[in-house]
């Protein structure tokens, strides 16, 4: 399973924490930790947080493969990732 | 169309089709529009942006809405258009702007971590089954009273502590403070006393509770809050009372209209019910859906602090405005076919928590105990049927849910 996270959309609402708490964390406040690569046992916190982000930021496709959003940033194992305040 | 259409939704189409706009939100806040405000949200939605008989700003369009809540020119605090806070609901961060709003709402969230809400999985799951059991012989069921609203009540106080004793008294001051959301101009001298006398009884209790704890802390939120954190001031006094009270308000009241309008939503379209008992894992999208579609929390006041032009109209400086978040989430230029409930909807980016820095706090917590009670009541209930359609509902229209939704069903699976 891969993840992505649009950085560009992201707002550190952290609602994917609360979901995924294996995949993701909050590091800093607004600073987005996640798994990119997480194992397929996750994919049940991974959908939950996928359908939570309130601006729709998560993508979730199969471990090889190009990812269906051309912009999204590309995949990195436990990528730290600063992003930008929601306000 | 699927969805089911109550016999009063023609007339109220009709309704607001002639009614002025600016006497638009006058009807929704009235009683009888409350099965079924939709058809005047469409009809507010012609002018997104607009001015109401009484001097409110009315926004309900999509975008104009999410311009306005990530518009640092937008306060929480209604002093700033004049008015008086509502009875009971004074100084509590919902109706704070920075940067007080953000020390007392961090000192919340620094307590309801992951880690606290995913601890209370199992007590949601123990509830949920023991509400069902206790109306496990009956062929009818009140799905408010017997499970929506006891479990968010016994959750929220479980969080903060309170015992379990003590919930019973809650329940008439919650729902008597919920009432205040309306700021309805029509509110009577009685409806007002009411108000402040449950403000008071709970601020009274709070206060000895909360002290209480200080002396004796536990390994609840309150007395986190009471002792802060790493980064995070110690809550005392009055600060520590209205910020409790806002979180067992919320607890209380949301959550029992998301599970109500749940099973409501289901039981009116049979087709995506037979869906769900086959696939319980449709909750997930499901519960976003349903927060868009029927969401707990219709509409918010906010007070402009200066002149804001958004959706090609200006918004003077010092006006009440209501975000009509229930109206943005069906706006069609946004979403294809609003009107529809798709449970697996995607993507869904609705208002159905709000957005910007007011973001329900109890987001997390609220989606946890939808994930688990609706599956079980899928599971559990069987054959059930809406006794009366629409339901009686609450009278709050900004908080907006049925106040009982009578079941029959053949019988409760065990």
């Amino acid at each position: 399973m891969r993840v992505v996270v649009d950085l560009a959309r992201c707002q550190s609402y952290g609602q994917c924490v609360f979901a995924a708490p294996e995949v993701f964390e909050l590091t800093g406040p607004e600073v987005l930790e996640y798994d990119s690569a997480p194992s397929d046992h996750l994919r049940e916190q991974a959908e939950r947080a996928r359908a939570a982000c309130p601006v729709q930021a998560i993508t979730i496709g199969p471990a090889a493969g190009p990812t269906r959003d051309a912009t999204a940033a590309p995949p990195r194992s436990a990528a730290i990732d600063t992003v930008g305040g929601q306000r | 169309m699927s969805d089911h259409i109550p016999t009063t939704a023609r007339s109220l189409v009709d309704l607001a089709a002639s009614t002025p706009q600016q006497d638009l939100f006058a009807r929704v806040l009235d009683q009888r529009s409350r099965p079924n405000p939709y058809p005047l949200y469409a009809a507010l939605r012609r002018q997104p942006v607009s001015r109401q008989a009484d001097g409110t700003w009315v926004v309900s369009g999509y975008d104009e809405i999410a311009a306005l809540l990530h518009d640092p020119r937008i306060s929480s605090d209604m002093r700033n258009a004049g008015q008086e806070s509502a009875p009971g609901a004074e100084k509590s961060f919902i109706l704070r702007d920075p940067p007080s709003h953000d020390r007392l709402r961090g000192a919340v969230m620094a307590r309801f971590t992951p880690a606290v809400v995913e601890s209370l999985r199992a007590d949601v799951r123990r509830i949920t089954g023991e509400l069902l059991d206790a109306a496990g012989s009956q062929g009818r069921i009140d799905l408010v009273d017997e499970v929506a609203y006891p479990l968010p009540v016994s959750v929220i106080c479980k969080l903060l502590g309170i015992p379990p004793e003590d919930e019973a008294r809650f329940h008439v001051w919650a729902d008597t403070l919920a009432r205040s959301l309306d700021r309805d101009p029509d509110m009577t001298q009685e409806e007002a006393d009411q108000i402040q006398h449950a403000a008071d009884a709970l601020a009274d209790y709070l206060t000895q509770f909360t002290a209480e704890r200080a002396k004796n802390p536990g390994e609840d939120l309150i007395s986190g809050l009471l002792t802060g954190g790493a980064h995070t001031e110690p809550l005392r006094g009055d600060e520590l009372v209205v910020t409790t009270r806002l979180l067992l308000i919320a607890g209380h009241e949301t959550t029992v209209n998301l599970i109500t309008n749940g099973m409501l939503t289901l039981l009116r379209h049979p087709d995506i019910l037979t869906r769900f008992r086959r696939e319980p894992a449709l909750v997930v999208p499901m519960v976003e859906e349903l927060v868009r579609y029927e969401p707990s929390v219709q509409f918010r006041y906010r007070a402009t602090l200066d002149d804001i032009d958004v959706g090609g109209t200006t918004i003077p400086g010092g006006s009440a405005v209501v975000l009509l978040l229930a109206a943005g989430s069906r706006d069609p230029h946004h979403f294809d076919q609003p009107e529809q409930f798709i449970p697996d909807r995607t993507p869904n980016e609705h208002f159905g928590f709000g957005g910007g820095i007011h973001y329900c706090v109890g987001a997390p917590l609220a989606r946890l105990e939808a994930h688990v009670v609706l599956p079980e009541l899928v599971r559990r209930l069987e054959n059930p049927r809406l006794a009366e359609d629409p339901p009686p509902y609450r009278p709050t229209a900004a908080l907006r849910g049925p106040r009982h939704l009578w079941l029959n069903v053949d019988r409760v699976r065990p």
